[in-house]
């Protein structure tokens, strides 16, 4: 049985008329065929020629027809299930189900100066482990908790990270691409019985390079679900305009599905965007800018007439430490998404963009999560719900509704209690020392680590991990790609005892 | 056999049954089973209810769920007290009450169940109740300890005006006040001059008894 997730039980969030929802899809298919898209993958562009599409080998462009694309986006699995470790983690993406996930980030963050630094792999392994053990995290995704741990070559990074998760955690995973390392993550899978994202990522505006079809190629012969995402920054890498933007993300995301679902016909993809406007002060782009939340409203309503699953992504902020502006940054951006149709939001964990997560802030995260989660799951209505006769039992004053059943039954199921805020009242926050939620959060971190035992794998799984880590290192060290420099310091670091937990 | 009514007895309290509750305390009288043995397997069950909210396994509904079970077979066993003429160690006599111009009544009442529920004898005289109104449940019930309550802070002055009017019947020494409610702090408790304050429910219960020595 897969994970349940939340049940929005109630219509998404509409912000465009279906005219409009109309003219975008009209203009998307306008900009798939005139002005196309670069394809920097040989075979790929072979395969979407003999399929339909207008290919210029010169530059690269290919030009799709509209025809193709409705009937592409028609074979996309509106419903999908996927394959976690345990199969009582497997999921079930699409419908009105909603998921929520880890956000990763490049480095932890030091909680007394916020200052940002390298993961040790310890750090790594415990990141994974507190958000194994959190009820709200469904799948823990690529480059999650951290890009990447200390004494680890640059080219094994995403291949540790991928063994650092399957070692971890039962949950269902992801892990990104470059040189090749897809190759070593999806055996991983594998080896565990278990499947996992395979992403796909254009560089926008408007163009795909080798690494991103070729991963994606790799996937679908696993037979492995495709996550496609996307992330222009509206005003440098797409249009200023939330709605151009909106095309210009979509026109991005259909080319792979074409060319995948020529390839594997019913292939199963889910698409995300991860869009912040240009702050047009520094370059960067505005993470928490509410320019997000649009995008991705209008994102979800566009997918959801496609019918194919939506990871919306942009729950990230500016914010530097954990507090009030992280908060209301990363819960109104969340609570939009999933009152806008997302299928899966990823959340937990990041801070400031992408360049820095804590399982102190998953923590917090997994008590937004569960706010927003009981929100959509909307209010029951029926006869016992209702509680007519209970009225009628208690009547005025001196009745009350402490002392019956019904309410014992009930407030757990209608109630979301949060595990790390401060609920006390003022004399009871004095006794307590005047712990925030932060504290709290500290605190329920160590408890995680103390008593929660992750699904352990078994011995012959684990052999299977380390061989695979090991054909890794000789692949990328026999490429050159790993200096001897770089190779000692991490078989130093391979020495600890507590190797590969510490 | 007696054993097994003493078991049902404590069970249908941790399981919140009043009536269940209720018919066992009949029962253990029909069987003639020592009263006051009756009373210490229930005020077992509320302890152990009790420790499971402390923990933070349980929760409010829960203890004022078992507190009401418990308060249902009060009675039955406490008739028997007074017929086979045993003695109860009753903590204490309790008067407790919301203020006159205050309708709040939930935390008054949460704090009335765990007192009865811990061996104390209560008076609840309700919402809205004047200064007149305790001081005649004082000497109708001859309490040792009074309880009130206002969650407004309009009303929290009416607590001062009670202390004042035990003082002029000439009662005040023979209570000890303790006082509480949203509107309450330690500081204004002692500026009126009240005995104790405490903010929580299950706090109050071991207020009553530090203030009365037990």
């Amino acid at each position: 049985m897969a994970l349940k997730g939340f049940s929005r039980k109630f219509k998404p969030l509409e912000l465009l008329t279906e005219e409009e929802v109309e003219a975008i899809h009209r203009g998307t298919l306008e900009v798939l065929w005139k002005t196309g898209i670069r394809f920097e993958h040989e075979r790929g562009l072979k395969i979407l020629e003999k399929g339909g599409c207008k290919v210029d080998y010169q530059s690269s462009r290919v030009r799709f027809p509209p025809a193709l694309v409705e009937e592409s986006l028609r074979k996309c699995p509106s419903v999908f299930g996927v394959k976690a470790r345990d199969p009582k983690n497997d999921l079930m993406l699409g419908g009105n189900t909603v998921y929520f996930s880890p956000f990763p980030g490049m480095k932890t963050a030091d909680l007394d100066t916020w200052e940002p630094r390298t993961a040790t792999r310890k750090e790594f392994y415990d990141g994974v482990k507190v958000e194994d053990g959190l009820d709200t995290v469904s799948l823990i995704q690529q480059y999650t908790p951290y890009f990447a741990f200390e004494s680890v070559p640059p080219v094994m990074a995403m291949v540790e990270c991928m063994a650092g998760k399957i070692r971890n955690s039962a949950k269902f995973t992801a892990e990104g691409y470059a040189n090749d390392c897809e190759i070593f993550t999806i055996q991983m899978a594998q080896a565990v019985g278990a499947e996992m994202f395979v992403p796909c990522l254009p560089a926008s505006p408007l163009a795909y390079y080798h690494d991103a079809i070729e991963a994606a190629l790799r996937g679908i012969e696993a037979g492995f679900p495709i996550k496609e995402a996307t992330g222009p920054t509206p005003g440098a890498t797409a249009p200023a305009t939330t709605a151009g933007a909106i095309i210009s993300a979509n026109a991005e995301l259909i080319a792979p599905i074409v060319l995948l679902q020529l390839v594997k016909p019913g292939t199963r993809i889910i698409v995300s965007d991860l869009i912040f406007p240009q702050n047009m002060r520094t370059g960067a782009p505005a993470f928490g800018a509410i320019g997000s939340s649009l995008h991705t409203a209008g994102f979800d309503q566009m997918w959801r007439r496609y019918g194919v699953p939506r990871s919306n992504t942009a729950t990230i902020t500016s914010s530097k430490q954990i507090d009030f502006q992280g908060g209301y940054e990363k819960a109104i951006s969340t609570l939009l998404f999933t009152l806008s149709g997302a299928s899966l939001v990823q959340f937990h964990g990041a801070m400031y963009g992408e360049l820095t997560h804590h399982p102190v802030q998953a923590i917090l995260d997994d008590d937004v999560a569960g706010m927003i989660g009981r929100f959509i799951e909307g209010i029951e209505v029926n006869d016992e719900t209702l509680a007519i006769d209970l009225i009628e039992e208690v009547g005025p004053i001196p009745g009350h509704f402490l002392n019956k059943a019904h309410t014992r039954k009930w407030w757990k199921l209608e109630q979301f209690v949060p595990k790390a805020a401060d609920r006390l009242t003022y004399p009871e926050w004095m006794k307590s020392g005047k712990k925030s939620c932060l504290d709290y959060a500290r605190e329920r971190m160590e408890e995680i680590l103390a008593t929660h035992k992750p699904t352990s794998l078994a011995p012959s799984q684990e052999e299977d991990i380390e061989r695979i880590l090991e054909e890794a290192r000789k692949y990328y060290k026999d490429k050159g790609l790993i200096t001897e420099e770089e190779m000692a310091t991490y078989r130093e670091s391979m020495k600890s005892p507590d190797y590969p937990y510490g | 056999m007696g054993v097994e009514v003493l078991e049902n007895l404590k069970k249908a309290v941790i399981e919140y049954d009043g009536e269940a509750a209720a018919s066992w305390a009949r029962r253990a009288v029909q069987e003639k089973i020592d009263p006051v043995k009756a009373l210490d397997t229930m005020t077992m069950a509320i302890r152990e209810v009790g420790d499971g909210f402390g923990k933070g396994d349980l929760w409010l509904p829960d203890l004022v769920g078992a507190a009401d079970a418990m308060s249902s077979a009060i009675p039955i066993i406490e008739e028997e007290i007074n017929r086979v003429g045993a003695r109860r160690e009753s903590l204490g006599t309790v008067v407790i009450g919301t203020v006159y111009g205050d309708i709040h009544s939930i935390g008054k009442t949460m704090v009335a169940t765990l007192l009865i529920a811990n061996g104390f004898a209560v008076n609840d005289l309700g919402i809205n109740v004047t200064a007149e109104g305790f001081v005649e449940g004082i000497k109708k019930h001859n309490a040792n300890i009074l309880a009130m309550s206002s969650l407004m802070t309009t009303t929290a002055p009416e607590q001062r005006k009670v202390i004042e009017t035990l003082k002029e019947e000439g009662i005040r020494d023979k209570v000890k006040i303790m006082v509480g409610g949203g509107a309450i702090t330690q500081g204004f408790a002692d500026s009126i001059g009240a005995d104790g304050y405490e903010p929580t429910a299950a706090g109050a219960v071991k207020l009553a008894s530090s203030l009365i020595g037990k």
